[in-house]
């Protein structure tokens, strides 16, 4: 198995943890999104995407709006509810904690 | 040369080969399955085709109205497979959940006898409790229009903000589905609706049947009320001759107590105020927006207008009550400081209080974390009011 194989789990785990980040920055389309992480390592597919965002704001992490646009329909525009702001920074201490843990372990 | 099918992806047609619509037909079938226990089912399926719609659209030129087999085949790897890990996890966790969820797309669990009551609809489209929402929803009108009815009652000394922290209180909060679907009335089965249509055709026919007694109430009920104005005019004219007889001297304007410069201060704030509101409709109708505040689409202008000229008269109230106490000495107190400028010393503490908050929102991070979480905090607030009140009722 190649590295980016046997990391698949691990960045399918972080997803929700990346996307959840990538929405507290700024008010997003779904495009945004995926635009965002498809420049990096957790590239994402609409399949992937859409049901996770739809879990998080049933779970009232995450909100949407609809936005008008003159070419096309209207689209989603996502921003970090309260909640979810309160999550990310639960995510955020246990993701530090994970990483003094990889760095300090095995040093003498 | 191929065959051609045409789709629809909401609302807009594409052309697909017969082979590219083949393959779209298949992923979205294999789409479907997945979300199968997924509340949002419907929503996720209509975004996907969405993002597919949008992909093809840009495959599309005056010249090329067709998408070829090869580009749907492309397209839909981009888009990838359809993963619902959650189906499973939301249907077995977390009731509530999927209760909102279900009530949001206003399926099912509805009242049985299809009455409607009132409830508060948070947080669905709703702007501090949902108490205007809530009413919208039973009267069946925009919630808007309270939203409005209750700001202008606040103008008429607070009435408004009253009544408001009343509703609040008292009146539920719909959590499960089947609350919010009596929220809005809706009739459970064709039976429900059979009753009603016959139940508002008999209201019809009795009062059909009193006509003529009506007639004749109202024939009365016109007379009397006509006696009342002339008479009432009569007085008036009366009163007003006596009052300009006694009515003497010229007008003068009345002396000013306290320092001197606080009025004329007083005066120059009132006209700050009225150019900030004059730009602010200006810049609402050309922008759609107030100072980096966007409109909501869902606002039309003219309300936009009428909040904006509200709230100016709600801030400048204040600053003229100061400025009239300041001509007309009394109870209230001259503007200066001292024992009577209990009124002025107040605005002044209330203006730095709110400039303090601003500043502080501003610049310590923490503070904003907490402001942010301050209308959830207040909710729950209510909430556990409510479910005290409850419980005391029901020991």
């Amino acid at each position: 198995m190649s590295l980016d194989e046997k990391f698949t789990a691990i960045r399918k785990g972080l997803l929700e943890f990346l996307v959840l980040k990538i929405i507290a920055a700024d008010q997003v389309y779904a495009a945004d999104i995926l635009k965002q992480l498809n420049a990096t390592e957790f590239a994402t597919q609409e399949g992937t995407l859409y049901p996770l965002l739809s879990k998080l704001r049933r779970e009232e992490l995450v909100n949407y709006e609809w936005q008008e646009s003159e070419s096309g329909p209207p689209r989603k525009y996502y921003e970090l509810t309260a909640k979810g702001r309160e999550a990310l920074r639960e995510t955020q201490d246990y993701w530090q904690k994970i990483n003094t843990t990889v760095k300090n372990l095995g040093q003498k | 040369m191929n065959k051609v099918i045409t789709i629809n992806l909401n609302g807009v047609a594409y052309q697909l080969e017969e082979g590219g619509y083949d393959a779209l037909r298949a992923y979205l079938d294999s789409a479907a399955r997945p979300l199968e226990g997924n509340p949002d089912r419907e929503e996720i399926i209509t975004d996907i085709e969405q993002a597919i719609a949008d992909k093809f659209r840009a495959l599309l030129r005056a010249h090329k109205t067709v998408v070829n087999a090869k580009e749907v085949a492309a397209v839909l790897a981009e888009m990838g497979p359809v993963e619902d890990d959650s189906a499973s996890a939301a249907s077995a966790d977390d009731t509530t959940g999927t209760a909102r969820a279900t009530a949001a797309h206003g399926t099912t669990n509805v009242e049985s006898d299809g009455v409607r009551r009132l409830y508060r609809i948070y947080p669905e489209g709703a702007m501090l409790s949902g108490v205007c929402n809530g009413l919208g929803a039973y009267f069946g009108l925009d919630p808007t229009l309270f939203r409005i009815g209750f700001v202008l009652l606040a103008m008429l000394w607070g009435t408004g903000v009253l009544a408001y922290v009343i509703m609040v209180l008292l009146i539920p909060h719909a959590k499960t589905s089947a609350e919010k679907a009596a929220a809005t009335g809706a009739a459970a089965t064709a039976q429900e609706f059979i009753k009603r249509a016959k139940a508002g055709y008999y209201e019809g026919m009795k009062s059909f049947r009193d006509k003529h007694a009506r007639r004749a109430w109202k024939r009365k009920f016109k007379q009397e009320t006509r006696s009342w104005k002339f008479g009432f005019q009569k007085h008036m004219h009366e009163q007003s001759q006596q009052w300009e007889q006694q009515w003497q001297g010229p007008w003068v304007t009345p002396p000013i107590a306290g320092p001197v410069f606080i009025a004329p201060l007083l005066s120059l704030l009132l006209l700050v105020l009225v150019i900030c509101m004059f730009y602010a409709i200006y810049s609402l109708v050309t922008a759609h927006a107030v100072f980096g505040v966007v409109l909501p689409a869902t606002i039309p202008l003219w309300v936009g207008l009428i909040i904006i000229i509200v709230l100016y008269q709600i801030v400048s109230w204040p600053i003229k009550v100061l400025r009239y106490s300041c001509y007309h000495p009394g109870t209230y107190g001259g503007c200066g400081p001292g024992p009577f400028g209990g009124l002025f010393g107040s605005l002044i503490g209330l203006f730095f209080l709110g400039f303090g908050i601003w500043m502080l929102d501003r610049h310590v991070p923490e503070f904003h974390e907490w402001l942010v979480q301050l209308p959830d905090l207040l909710h729950r607030l209510v909430d556990t009011v409510q479910g005290w009140f409850v419980q005391k009722g029901n020991p």
